[in-house]
């Protein structure tokens, strides 16, 4: 199972994260509490992908939640991480295309990455969402509408 | 961005989605093998079966209690019943009297109570409902006369929707059982009843006292006609004639009431009232069970009134932690880039 879904967990949390190295220790920590609560999954409530993506969403925001108590503590988040030069979203992505990508949030592109990249249902998106469907629909369509106009901005006249 | 365009955007998105690096797949393969899955606990299946166990425990404690208490008031009843047949003594003081036969619809009169040799004194009584008052009234009447009896009193009285006809009636003792066999058929018989009380013992003895008296008596009679009588003998005779006199009038008392039967016959065009009826074992059962249940549903009802609005305000708070906790995550997303 886990080398199934791992490559969806991984993009999951690279949209979300926008770092690759964040993104793999996250899917990792995520594939570790996947193991651990195992007798907890409910085949009749989801596919074991919902269940991993919704894991990886609950790991994703504990990291986030840690990283704000941090910054707090040191009430300055100084060292910011520069942008990397290499592709973040995707080997052999359009520049532009990466780079409106991420300009997004990492409500927009968890949005995007789920719908767009892992084709995941309405429904489903909503379950590892914990939103209704009409509010996934209204976030895809505003991270949509956003993209396109990063992607027109960036395009040199 | 035209619609293509747009297109091959989320086609591009979909096309190089990266892949998972070699070294975390070589972490995630590290990883022990998951415990295998066993019983576990749902909350909601649990909870449906304990809602399932409390509802038949409840049912059940009903059905054994409604058996208990039918069961308990049966064996209260045969004790009451064992301990009224433990006293005929008390009985057997009273009059030769049959008990009221209530409901019993033309029921023929009993042969062995029928006038024999002896003087007995009949007093019979009896209600019947009848549709005819009029009718009914003149047929007792006549047929009370064609048996050589009379009316003693009559009460005759009606409304616009009631009436009834009450009558005292002196029947030949010869002819009661016919009498009674008669009124029978005037309508639906509702009650009945018939005291026999035995005068041949009591007539027995004043006829033993008047023949000693008379006996005395003539022993004076010839005392006084060979050597005449004391005074005192003389009121001593005299005496003895006033007691003869009067047993022989208590005498003729008796035989003529025991030569005409009483009889109380009550006519009524009203509607009886259903009567009461002792419930069965099924009913006590279904009335005890019933009362259970009941009790139990109060009680439940009671803790929901009580426990439930904490029920609630902790649902409530419950449903409130999720949403805050929702937007906080949705924030802090959005927040990070």
């Amino acid at each position: 199972m886990a080398e199934e879904h791992l490559d969806d967990v991984y993009r999951y949390l690279l949209y979300v994260t926008g770092n690759p190295h964040l993104a793999e220790d996250l899917a990792a920590e995520t594939f570790e509490r996947a193991l651990r609560r195992w007798r907890r999954f409910d085949p009749r409530r989801g596919s074991p992908r919902t269940w991993l993506c919704q894991l990886a969403r609950s790991t994703a925001l504990d990291h986030f939640r840690a990283e704000q108590r941090r910054r707090r503590r040191e009430e300055s988040y100084a060292v910011e991480e520069s942008p990397s030069e290499e592709p973040v979203f995707g080997e052999g992505l359009s520049p532009a295309l990466e780079t409106a990508v991420q300009s997004l949030s990492a409500a927009e592109r968890e949005v995007v990455v789920l719908r767009i990249v892992l084709e995941l249902d309405g429904e489903t998106t909503a379950s590892v969402l914990g939103i209704r469907p009409t509010a996934v629909s209204t976030r895809l369509s505003r991270a949509l509408q956003k993209l396109q106009e990063r992607m027109v901005d960036d395009v040199p006249a | 961005m035209s619609q293509p365009e747009f297109d091959v955007m989320l086609l591009e998105l979909r096309a190089k989605a990266p892949r998972a690096p070699e070294t975390l797949r070589e972490r995630v393969q590290a990883l022990p093998e998951p415990v295998p899955r066993g019983f576990r606990l749902r909350l909601r299946p649990a909870l449906a079966a304990a809602a399932a166990i409390a509802v038949a425990l409840g049912v059940g404690a009903a059905v054994v209690g409604g058996l208990g208490g039918s069961s308990s008031r049966e064996t209260a009843r045969e004790g009451e019943a064992k301990m009224l047949n433990a006293l005929p003594a008390q009985a057997e003081r009273r009059p030769r009297t049959l008990a009221p036969l209530p409901n019993t619809p033309n029921v023929p009169f009993q042969s062995e109570l029928a006038p024999g040799s002896r003087l007995q004194h009949y007093d019979v009584s009896m209600q019947a409902r009848v549709d005819d008052l009029s009718g009914a009234t003149k047929r007792a009447v006549r047929t009370t006369r064609k048996l050589g009896g009379y009316v003693a009193a009559a009460d005759y009285s009606t409304d616009r929707t009631t009436g009834d006809s009450t009558l005292d009636l002196r029947v030949p003792v010869q002819h009661v059982q016919q009498a009674i066999a008669s009124f029978t058929e005037l309508g639906t018989i509702l009650s009945q009843r018939i005291a026999l009380t035995d005068l041949q013992a009591s007539v027995d003895r004043i006829r033993e006292r008047v023949a000693e008296f008379r006996d005395r008596i003539a022993k004076l009679e010839a005392k006084r006609r060979t050597i005449g009588l004391t005074p005192e003998e003389q009121g001593e005779l005299a005496g003895l004639k006033r007691n003869v006199r009067r047993l022989t009038g208590s005498q003729r008392t008796l035989v003529r009431s025991a030569t005409y039967a009483e009889v109380q016959l009550l006519l009524t065009t009203r509607k009886v009232a259903p009567k009461h009826v002792a419930p069965g074992r099924f009913d006590r059962f279904r009335d005890n069970a019933g009362d259970i249940l009941g009790k139990e549903a109060i009680a439940v009802l009671y803790a929901l009134v009580v426990a439930g609005p904490f029920v609630l305000l902790a649902a409530l708070a419950l449903l409130a932690e999720r949403a805050r906790r929702r937007r906080a995550d949705s924030r802090l997303l959005e927040e990070t880039g």
